[in-house]
């Protein structure tokens, strides 16, 4: 079929389109290596990090709220909002409140050190999430206890996966 | 290496009231490992810390990983007890430091 497409940019297209299906099976290549290496490589569960955390004390659970989308587009930025439900007196305070995420390369993410001086257990922040998966928040309590909550978080574009 | 942060406060309130304080930070958080072109790796280079003093006392402390988002935002709660300045004092690796100051009025 004649057109008004010089046979030169024809040709051109089709060079194109051949390294897209390239780059699109290069791509697939990788995406479908990647869980399969992560799967050889022992990654500790969150069990594991958490008795890390609290020295091997099992956390009750509850007392936490954790506000995390449950679908964020985006994992470099993920808006995090924690409340501890603690009176915050000399007596009875929060310690420290600490943010797990069992999948990132370096899954502990950050820690809040508070004091009776908060007056409320209540701070956020914004996370870098690598993938979908399950966020803990650990919290340590004056007393010696631990309490925790977790969030299951889908991760539409995932941070850390630029830069080879 | 740019760095600036927004402190966002009360200037002045009442004894025993709890006040906010949200801090956002401009910082690139470089979590390092990606290829430098020349067969090694970038350093890490993030703000590993901020601790905010109140009237010369510690309140609060956020020790950041690789998990906290660039241009870092956080935000914490405190007790107004006296007329003071609020030190935020920031570290980052290589051992930088920066440092801003907010005053808070009580009445």
């Amino acid at each position: 079929m004649s057109s008004a497409i010089s046979p030169r940019s024809r040709r051109s297209e089709a060079g194109l389109d051949r390294r897209c299906v390239l780059a699109g099976a290069a791509a697939g290549l990788l995406v479908s290596a990647l869980p399969g290496r992560a799967a050889t490589e022992p990654s500790p569960d969150l069990a594991q990090l958490i008795a890390r955390v609290t020295e091997g004390v099992a956390p009750e659970r509850g007392r936490i709220t954790l506000s995390i989308p449950a679908l964020a587009e985006n994992g470099n930025s993920v808006d995090t909002r924690i409340l501890v439900e603690s009176p915050m007196t000399g007596a009875d305070y929060v310690r420290w409140i600490h943010l797990i995420a069992e999948k990132n390369p370096f899954p502990d993410m950050a820690r809040f050190h508070l004091g009776p001086r908060a007056g409320r257990a209540e701070v956020s922040t914004t996370l870098r999430i690598a993938q979908s998966q399950k966020v803990a928040v650990v919290a340590a309590l004056s007393d010696g206890r631990f309490v925790m909550t977790d969030a299951d978080i889908v991760v539409t574009l995932s941070a850390c996966i630029d830069g080879g | 290496m740019s760095f600036n942060a927004r402190i966002t406060m009360p200037t002045e309130a009442k004894a025993g009231e709890i006040v906010e304080i949200k801090v956002l930070t401009r910082h690139a958080m470089d979590r390092g490992g990606q290829s430098d072109g020349k067969g090694g790796t970038v350093p890490r280079k993030i703000l590993n810390r901020l601790t905010a003093t109140y009237a010369g006392e510690p309140i609060f402390r956020f020790d950041m990983h690789t998990g906290v988002s660039a241009n870092p935002f956080v935000s914490f709660t405190t007790r107004a007890v006296a007329t003071g300045d609020i030190i935020f004092e920031w570290r980052e690796d290589g051992g930088a430091t920066y440092t801003r100051t907010a005053r808070l009025t009580v009445t």
